[in-house]
């Protein structure tokens, strides 16, 4: 296992590596320098900020220096301060000498959208797996088929249009649910238990249009591989020594057609992360993706350089917790028998 | 593709549903100028946010503006947008895949290594960084979505050209002396082609939802140039009094989308020899 851990772990390092490049590309595709750019977006631009950025992206060195600059800033997380929100640090506390400490934009963002993410995919999978057992258990039944109809519906439905009509019938039209934000205005005169059901009600909306939304596609994994096991020989020879239907599924089944969604949880993780731009953006909640989306309008480049790094670091770290869970719940990937 | 196939694959109802809609879909933005009743930009001051009624089937936006012009014209942007990041993406994945299944070596782990890292980045964030640094545009936002949609096509493209390459008409053929163009173009890519067929029909779903998640946030199709996203901008505004202006343009995305992902699923099954006996 720790043989496993140490390769896997080795494996991140080309693939930062071509993150870091693809990004410092990314900062170099505005023609001329992006300070011109920026300076044609925000005619308030001034030349003080111009000269912020090149210095900031040491834009007067030459491109390799520029680049090693660049991989230092990621190396150590550090992505300077804030253009637009008063200098801020974009990723984590500063203290000054006073004592006085200044918290990160990226620090105060991401619990928020991990937390909203987390309990999404908690709904969607445990909505996601009984769907797919019944789908695959009526195959080609009326269940299957009601279930494959909600599940093209579910792929093809906008999520922010979704967001919209709750919005509007719950929130404006019958007024059961509030539309924006993660607290109320009159929050902290609240009790402790009206506080955890005004988080609550907050958070219904923005958790639950992404876990519907991305219930379709992981219940047609799940059923896919629930028929994919059901043709397998040793149920077969579950059902031939006279087990239980109910047995037969659901402890000789399920633990294998489970396994790859460890994975198929691990590859959504980009999707969820940059999903929650058009999410946060709706529901006004101040998390990262609503951070990045604020961040592009104003061309706040620190902050966008920023998020785009930490999110990509996200991935990477939830694809190998993935392989890692993945490793240890199937002992043939542990001990090298099949490559994952 | 032959005939036989393609009437195989329409044979499919879950196809011939997403084709049927396809087609309507697209004859209806085709003729936007002649059918719409209005001209989707002409400011009507003494017609703002009127509720749908004869005169405006799918009422007026904040502007006075005809919806239902709106909603014609912007289709032609939405489908436009759809397909021409698609063909770029698949293009990419054609060629990269290609090279990539055939050449195999270190331009193989080279180019697998690049769409690990592609793959790594939240596509969102790439698409939004990108259009950060360059100007809002409809020829930009196909161009980038486009360029970040490439990997899974050059995956399967690979993927297709390792396993055709070990049988046997392709060995013959190799044998007799065939060079790689020959190889390639006449044997390897025409058997590839139906999984590529599938996946790109499935890709102009994505990207149609892409284009209209970014014109909705206000980074795609610039007003006052109609698109289905925007015009859902303008709903999510006049939400408490204007339901209309938020029910069109959505139902139009969910119907356009389904159409494609209908059909791209539809193709699977039908050619898909494996699919049949599940």
């Amino acid at each position: 296992m720790l043989k496993y851990l140490v390769k896997r772990v080795l494996w991140m390092i080309p693939l930062l590596i071509g993150i870091s490049l693809i990004s410092f590309f990314i900062m170099h595709l505005a023609p001329g320098d992006i300070t011109n750019n920026e300076a044609a977006f925000n005619p308030k631009a001034s030349e003080e900020s111009r000269q912020k950025l090149r210095e900031l992206y040491n834009l007067d060195k030459p491109v390799i220096v520029q680049y090693g600059l660049w991989l230092k800033r990621m190396g150590t997380l550090d992505f300077g301060n804030s253009f637009a929100s008063h200098q801020k640090p974009v990723f984590w506390q500063t203290t000054d000498k006073d004592g006085n400490v200044t918290k990160g934009m990226i620090q105060e963002a991401l619990p928020i959208t991990l937390m909203i993410n987390i309990l999404g995919l908690i709904i969607t999978l445990s909505l996601a797996i009984p769907l797919g057992i019944i789908a695959a258990r009526k195959y080609t039944l009326w269940q299957d088929k009601s279930i494959t109809l909600f599940n093209f519906i579910g792929f093809s439905i906008p999520g922010f249009w979704l967001s919209l009509l709750l919005m509007y019938w719950l929130g404006v039209m019958n007024n059961w649910l509030p539309i924006s934000g993660l607290h109320s205005i009159n929050y902290e005169s609240l009790d402790t238990w009206a506080k955890i059901k005004d988080s609550i009600s907050h958070l219904i909306l923005p958790v639950i249009i992404p876990s519907v939304t991305g219930l379709a596609g992981i219940t047609l994994f799940v059923k896919n591989g629930m028929l994919d096991v059901f043709h397998q020989d040793y149920i077969t020879t579950a059902r031939a020594k006279g087990l239980s239907e109910h047995k037969v599924v659901y402890t000789h089944a399920l633990r294998n057609a489970l396994l790859p969604l460890i994975t198929i949880v691990g590859l959504s993780i980009p999707g969820l992360i940059g999903g929650s731009v058009i999410a946060e953006t709706i529901f006004a909640i101040p998390g990262m993706g609503k951070l990045f989306f604020d961040s592009v309008l104003m061309r706040d480049f620190p902050v966008i350089m920023g998020i785009l790094t930490i999110g990509s670091a996200l991935t990477l770290i939830g694809n190998l917790l993935a392989d890692l869970a993945y490793a240890w719940a199937d002992p043939r990937v542990r001990r090298g028998v099949v490559r994952n | 593709m032959n005939k036989a196939l393609f009437k195989k694959a329409l044979s499919n109802p879950l196809a011939m549903v997403g084709f049927i809609i396809i087609v309507s879909v697209f004859v209806l933005a085709m003729l936007a100028p002649v059918i719409s009743p209005y001209d989707p930009n002409d400011i009507d001051v003494k017609a703002i946010l009127l509720a749908p009624s004869w005169q405006h089937w799918m009422g007026t936006d904040g502007l006075g503006r005809d919806v239902l012009s709106r909603m014609l014209h912007g289709g032609r942007i939405s489908l436009l947008v759809g397909l021409v990041a698609v063909g770029i993406a698949t293009a990419i994945g054609i060629v990269l895949g290609a090279i990539s299944g055939y050449y195999r070596g270190w331009v193989d782990t080279l180019i697998m290594r690049l769409v690990d890292v592609m793959l790594s980045i939240p596509s969102f964030f790439l698409i939004l960084a990108v259009i950060a640094f360059l100007t809002p545009s409809i020829w930009n936002i196909m161009i980038v979505i486009g360029l970040t949609s490439w990997m899974g096509v050059t995956r399967l493209v690979r993927a297709e050209f390792l396993s055709l390459s070990g049988r046997e008409f392709v060995l013959a053929s190799r044998t007799l002396g065939a060079k790689d163009a020959r190889l390639i173009f006449t044997h390897l890519l025409p058997n590839s082609l139906t999984p590529i067929i599938v996946s790109a029909v499935l890709g102009v779903a994505g990207a149609v939802l892409m284009e209209s998640g970014l014109s909705f946030l206000g980074l795609g199709v610039q007003a006052p140039q109609a698109s289905w996203g925007n015009i859902l901008t303008d709903g999510k505004e006049y939400i408490q009094f204007a339901w209309w202006l938020s029910l069109f343009p959505g139902l139009a995305i969910l119907i356009t989308v389904l159409g494609y992902n209908l059909l791209g699923e539809g193709l699977r099954d039908a050619l898909d020899p494996r699919s049949n006996n599940k």
